[in-house]
């Protein structure tokens, strides 16, 4: 699991530094720190952080609402962001609330609001609701990412990096090259979620990614997975099959 | 002596002007027009009366052409009758008289209408035409026509009207035959003005004859005659007057002709005078009429500024009672707003009382809390300079304490301002209570373990609650604080979660402190209150958080209670509507 990416846009120094401190404390990777709209921007786009956290005012001025704008531009290099702020001023919270999805962080604020604020903003933008608040679950799936809370903080895993899931109840273990984990995701929104072109059930129990298979042995029903996993396959789930032949 | 013809001959046109008192019709009008049987010939008839000649003229050819005129022989010879009138009356002499002469020839048998016919044909000779031998065989026809039943008027218009012609003819004998005839009738009749003249008449006659002591005498009988000497006979007195001036004259006793001259012309004068008298009259009449009228016309122009001035009064009357009902109107709204302004006022002035209170308290708190941490600040730098670490560390502790609480403060004033200018964001999300309370207790985890309080969030993790985050945070926070203040080491506080009905989820942060009394807690319920420290010094605040609560809850659509137990706890209760199970 690495790090969650966040790049921080704030021109406050005394500021910058606790909230820098309490990322690095809980496991957050900070790819860069802005002053202005400028470095912002440039940073964003030479650091790719997973979430933005962005100052409404920067040098007197709401810059940070431009920030957001300029960041949310390209649905496809969109970033969820959080913006902070010391004044609950309405009518520059109105502008801000423009740039959906919204999520706001108000000064003074303690850690549990800082990371409440930086899973509000993934979950707003994947859309994937009420994940990380609820008992059930811990996890948001994007594209290219997992995003687990783990703890007060957050992880994230490669997708691609995942060979197979198990599941087991309302759990499901993840297992990647390096390490083998469990999350709490029901598995009708992991099949759900998760490219099926690229992630297949095998099992009752078994979710394959594709790209892992290294050989499947029809006799013993069973497939195998780069690193030596393994995975069953049963009669009701053999569509991998197909997809495995034609590669 | 021809000067003195004239005078009978002018008494011959208006003889007829008084008449018998007779059942039936005599007078030459009254029985034409009882002759008159139709619409058309009586007022061919009027008309003629009227001298309007040819209007009748029209109505005269109109009937004569009509059926009815050939049927009927009298009712032709009527017609012709009045043709004639028309025709002597337009001095067409010749004419009147073929016409009258058509008539007879109809051989009605109405003998009065042929009677008057050969009157009138005698008269036109008479005084038309003036062939005097002509007339005495109309008359003589005329006159055989009467009988003694006829009525006198006739008789006595006939036997004057022969005794004028003869007198014009000079048959003296015949003459005065006829007039005293004439004058037997009327005495009979006593008739005395038509008498007087028939007198006066056989005067002139005697006169013609040079036998003027007879000639006098009749004229004396003749102004003797008048019973009454008025206006109504002052014209034949005048000419009597006159002609006895001239048988006096004639006889040479020019003293008595003198005297009858003037009579004459007193006469005369009274005559003009009373024309002139009856013109003035008559001017009178005009002129009181015009009086009268202009009476009228000052009355009604009067009437019409009356009915003006009554509408113009009624009209301004309206104008001021509605002007009063308006005003009224008017003074009852200012009543109405005056007496909403007083009681606004009187709110706003508690309002104000509170929020002097409130500064005074709040300054005294905020005074008291930079002042200790001034003393404890001298008193870090002696200890500082004493290297004394242990009392260092208790010392910082308690500035930071002491600051928070000045935070706290201020942050609730900030927060109360800004709520009361509305000019905080404010966005009601769904959230999650159990996250909430987290985030705000956080802050509290070193207050806790200082005061050894036990504390639980038992709030359960599914509930979700319509509420703006940030106001919700406060209201938990202040809640919790209060907690904190009237909790004492080793009691307890928790916060939990209630599901009340369907619409409403309970926020209850309990806590096993010092309680309050049912007066307190009902003074905390009210809309504006403020309480002061005199209850407990140390511990009792400005109730400005509580109030904050109130406001914040209202505005989140929640409800908020309080259930307490002197020196056993108290449980801040605070619903708030509920997310449903799919929301």
């Amino acid at each position: 699991m690495d790090n969650i990416n966040v790049l921080v846009v704030e021109d406050t120094v005394s500021e910058s530094d606790v909230l820098i401190a309490s990322l690095e404390a809980n496991n957050f990777n900070v790819v860069g720190l802005a002053t202005n709209f400028k470095d912002a921007i440039s940073l964003y786009h030479s650091t790719n952080p997973d979430v933005l956290i962005v100052d409404i005012f920067l040098n007197g001025f709401p810059e940070g609402i431009n920030v957001a704008e300029a960041i949310s531009v390209n649905p496809d290099k969109a970033k969820p962001f959080v913006f902070l702020t010391s004044s609950s001023d309405r009518q520059i919270f109105e502008r801000a609330k423009l740039t959906r999805p919204f999520s706001y962080l108000l000064k003074p604020f303690n850690e549990l609001e800082l990371f409440y604020a930086i899973e509000m903003a993934l979950e707003k933008f994947y859309k994937q609701k009420d994940v990380f608040l609820s008992d059930n679950e811990d996890t948001v799936i994007t594209d290219n990412y997992l995003f687990i809370k783990k703890g007060k903080a957050l992880k994230k895993v490669l997708v691609e990096d995942i060979i197979y899931i198990e599941v087991e109840d309302k759990y499901c273990n993840i297992i990647t090259e390096k390490e083998k984990f469990v999350i709490n995701i029901s598995l009708i929104k992991v099949s759900k979620l998760l490219n099926p072109n690229q992630f297949f059930r095998t099992h009752r129990r078994f979710i394959v990614n594709v790209e892992k298979v290294e050989e499947i042995i029809l006799s013993d029903n069973l497939i195998l997975l780069s690193s030596g996993h393994k995975a069953d396959l049963s009669d009701n789930y053999r569509e991998i099959i197909k997809r495995v032949k034609t590669l | 002596m021809s000067a003195k013809f004239l005078l009978p001959l002018s008494f011959l046109v208006c003889f007829f002007f008084s008449g018998f008192s007779q059942h039936k019709p005599c007078k030459k009008k009254e029985f034409i027009e009882s002759l008159c049987n139709s619409d058309k010939l009586h007022k061919a008839h009027l008309l003629l009366s009227n001298n309007s000649l040819e209007e009748s003229y029209e109505l005269i050819e109109n009937l004569k052409l009509g059926s009815e005129a050939k049927l009927d022989k009298d009712f032709e010879a009527l017609i012709l009758f009045l043709e004639g009138e028309l025709h002597r009356r337009n001095n067409s002499f010749k004419k009147s008289v073929e016409t009258y002469e058509l008539s007879l020839s109809k051989n009605t048998t109405n003998n009065d209408l042929a009677f008057y016919a050969y009157i009138a044909l005698g008269d036109i000779y008479i005084s038309g035409i003036r062939d005097f031998d002509k007339v005495i065989p109309y008359y003589k026809k005329a006159e055989l026509l009467l009988d003694k039943e006829s009525c006198p008027e006739k008789q006595t218009l006939l036997y004057n009207a022969l005794g004028n012609i003869n007198l014009l003819s000079k048959n003296y004998d015949e003459a005065e035959k006829y007039y005293i005839k004439g004058l037997e009738l009327y005495l009979n009749n006593n008739k005395t003005t038509q008498a007087a003249i028939n007198y006066s008449n056989l005067g002139n006659l005697y006169f013609e004859q040079y036998k003027d002591a007879k000639a006098e005498e009749y004229f004396l009988k003749a102004i003797n005659t008048f019973q009454k000497k008025d206006s109504t006979n002052i014209n034949v007195r005048q000419q009597i007057n006159y002609n006895l001036f001239a048988v006096n004259e004639a006889k040479g006793d020019y003293k008595t002709a003198i005297k009858y001259l003037e009579t004459s012309n007193t006469l005369k004068d009274s005559i003009w005078n009373r024309d002139k008298v009856w013109e003035i009259a008559d001017l009178g009449k005009k002129l009181a009429v015009e009086k009268k009228n202009q009476e009228l016309q000052v009355l009604e122009a009067e009437n019409k500024l009356k009915s003006a001035q009554r509408n113009g009064i009624l009209v301004s009357a309206l104008v001021l009672l509605a002007l009063l009902g308006v005003s009224i109107y008017y003074y009852k709204e200012k009543v109405k707003t005056n007496k909403i302004i007083t009681s606004q006022n009187e709110t706003l002035d508690t309002l104000n009382a509170t929020k002097d209170k409130l500064f005074s308290i709040v300054s005294h708190d905020l005074r008291s809390s930079v002042n200790t941490l001034k003393s404890s600040n001298r008193a870090l730098v002696s200890n500082l300079e004493t290297k004394n670490i242990e009392k260092l560390d208790q010392l910082l502790n308690t500035n930071s304490s002491i600051v928070n609480g000045a935070y706290n403060l201020l942050d609730n004033l900030l927060n109360w301002a800004m709520l009361q200018t509305k000019q905080t964001y404010f966005n009601i999300e769904e959230h999650r209570i159990y996250m909430l309370v987290e985030h705000v207790v956080f802050n509290y985890q070193g207050l806790f373990a200082e005061k050894e309080i036990k504390f639980e969030n038992n709030v359960s993790k599914k509930d979700k609650i319509l509420a703006d985050q940030e106001s919700l945070k406060i209201i938990i926070r202040n809640l919790i604080d209060n907690a904190i203040k009237f909790t004492e080491t080793n009691d307890a506080i928790s916060v939990y979660s209630k599901v009340e009905d369907e619409n409403y989820i309970q926020l209850i942060i309990e806590d096993s402190g010092l309680g309050m009394s049912d007066t307190t807690r009902l003074e905390l319920l009210k809309e504006t209150s403020l309480l002061s420290k005199k209850e407990n010094e140390q511990i009792i605040g400005t109730g400005l958080g509580i109030q904050l609560c109130k406001s914040m809850i209202k505005k989140n659509n929640g409800k908020f209670s309080i259930e307490s137990q002197l020196g056993k706890g108290t449980k801040m209760i605070v619903s708030l509507p509920k997310v449903g199970e799919n929301g």
